[in-house]
């Protein structure tokens, strides 16, 4: 599994240098407008957006037929794809919590770490967003998958979207036990979410070993 | 290994809607060359596919160095190398970046084996590989298949659509690794100059179907070509015919078991044939029966 975490990494290695432009671009606008959150949200996000370019790259090349007859597993295939998908959620977590730290530490040093939440929340969305879309790359490929995507991102916005504006109208209510519950969830956050993240990595991961066994080349 | 097969297919079946492999059976023995011949569609790629437990057979068994192909070990896998018809490498990596991933994918790596066929084949190793000319791409691929002691090279059409050169040159590569006792190729190809140039054993797969799996020399002995008038052709009998090619002087007629008709029909003169004609007569010729 090692080789092909080092496959996909020697692949994207050659997007570098666009993300470095990237960095230093949401870095400027984070400075200009003295809050770092702007960046924490995004960055890990567009880190992570590399996860689908790996799957494309292997797509393009034809490669998993060709590793298939290699020393490797098709649970390891998968296994390899999750880590790197973790891995590079991680490194837009690192980078993030650094530019962070670098801008409090220029514009308020009183408060070094704050903030640094966010990028954890746009971690836990990434990795979400990719137990829900892994399965699908597994079984359609990722150009097939594409509709997909889009349909991960914009089921939740529209929601939120179209229950927010329904409550502000009045022709919705939220519950006051559901809103209770809800506090009471964001009050424990640190601890559910983690949890949550996790049963969906396990369950993602079994789905997509799952189909990955079945699959013809 | 030896005396035995490295290869083993026993009635494997995979049906699709328009194609069947239809009870494919064949053994490649250990320390020889297997041509796998047909025409293109004739179902060669699928039985690569389903000998590599790629595609899942319907029915049918096949095992590799002793080993069931879909429970092969790890290490029994690892000495088995294999070359598609692309080169399944990705485009922006260089030589040294696919030696450092094989390197980790491979127990039985040899660094040193991989340098070496990379300046044999002088393969450029600054060069990504997009830009490589397919003729390298294949050399490529064959290094790597190489370069981790393989026992046993499965390749599915490596040499099409190389010059004639390169493809001199691969076919002398697979020659020079085969002089090991316990190395074995299984080459597909529908390019029969080279199955012809180095096979000990040929098999030929036409439509779906398995027509024969022989050795190369006891073929060439035992088909030959009838040329006679055509009206000649209904006095055979039809067990001797593999298949006639009428013309404006008469018809040519590919005769099996020689011998025997040989001593039957005396007054016929027979002419040595080779494996691409043998192949033509049965794939075109059998209609005109």
């Amino acid at each position: 599994m090692n080789g092909l975490i080092c496959k996909d990494i020697m692949n994207l290695r050659k997007n570098a240098k666009i993300f470095a432009v990237l960095a230093v671009i949401y870095a400027v606008m984070g400075f200009t407008s003295e809050d770092s959150s702007f960046f924490s949200s995004i960055f890990t996000m567009v880190v992570a957006i590399l996860t689908l370019s790996a799957y494309s790259y292997d797509e393009i090349a034809k490669w998993d037929i060709y590793a298939l007859t290699m020393p490797i597993s098709r649970d390891d295939i998968v296994r390899g794809k999750y880590s790197v998908m973790l891995l590079l959620a991680f490194l837009g977590l690192v980078i993030c919590s650094l530019f962070t730290i670098g801008i409090n530490a220029v514009l308020r040093p009183e408060h070094l770490f704050s903030g640094l939440k966010n990028g954890l929340i746009g971690a836990g969305i990434v990795i979400i967003f990719y137990c829900i879309a892994l399965p699908f790359i597994t079984k359609l490929g990722v150009e097939k998958a594409r509709f997909i995507f889009f349909a991960i991102y914009m089921i939740p916005f529209g929601l939120v979207i179209f229950v927010g504006k329904a409550v502000k109208k009045g022709d919705m209510s939220i519950p006051e036990e559901l809103m209770t519950f809800g506090m009471r969830i964001m009050r424990n956050g640190f601890i559910i979410f983690p949890l949550l993240i996790l049963l969906a990595l396990v369950i993602s991961y079994t789905i997509s070993v799952g189909l990955y066994r079945k699959k013809e080349f | 290994m030896a005396n035995t097969d490295a290869l083993e297919i026993k009635g494997l079946i995979k049906r699709y809607k328009d194609f069947t492999l239809d009870k494919i059976s064949f053994t490649v023995p250990s320390g020889t060359i297997m041509g796998f011949i047909g025409e293109n569609g004739a179902g060669k790629t699928t039985t690569i596919k389903a000998i590599l437990d790629l595609i899942k057979a319907d029915d049918g068994h096949v095992s590799i160095l002793g080993y069931p192909s879909d429970k092969l070990p790890m290490d029994v896998k690892a000495s088995i190398g294999v070359v598609f018809d692309g080169s399944n490498l990705h485009e922006n990596l260089n030589v040294n970046n696919v030696g450092y991933i094989m390197k980790s994918i491979y127990k039985n790596w040899d660094t040193e084996l991989f340098s070496q066929y990379v300046k044999r084949f002088e393969l450029p190793q600054r060069k990504i590989i997009k830009e490589y000319s397919r003729g390298m791409k294949m050399k490529l691929s064959i290094a790597i298949a190489l370069s981790h002691h393989s026992k046993i090279l499965i390749l599915d059409e490596a040499t099409s659509g190389l010059d004639p050169i390169v493809r001199d040159e691969i076919l002398d590569i697979f020659l020079e690794y085969i002089q090991e006792e316990d190395h074995t190729i299984f080459l597909s190809s529908h390019i029969i100059s080279d199955i012809e140039k180095v096979a000990d054993y040929v098999t030929f797969i036409h439509k779906g179907r398995i027509v024969f799996s022989e050795s190369k020399d006891e073929l060439i002995y035992q088909y030959g070509i009838l040329h006679c008038r055509k009206e000649d052709v209904s006095g055979v009998d039809k067990n001797y015919i593999v298949g006639v090619r009428e013309n404006s002087f008469g018809a040519d007629v590919m005769i099996k078991r020689k011998e025997e008709f040989l001593k039957r029909y005396r007054q016929f003169p027979i002419d040595r044939t080779s494996i691409e004609e043998i192949m033509l007569f049965i794939s075109k010729g059998k209609e005109m029966l």
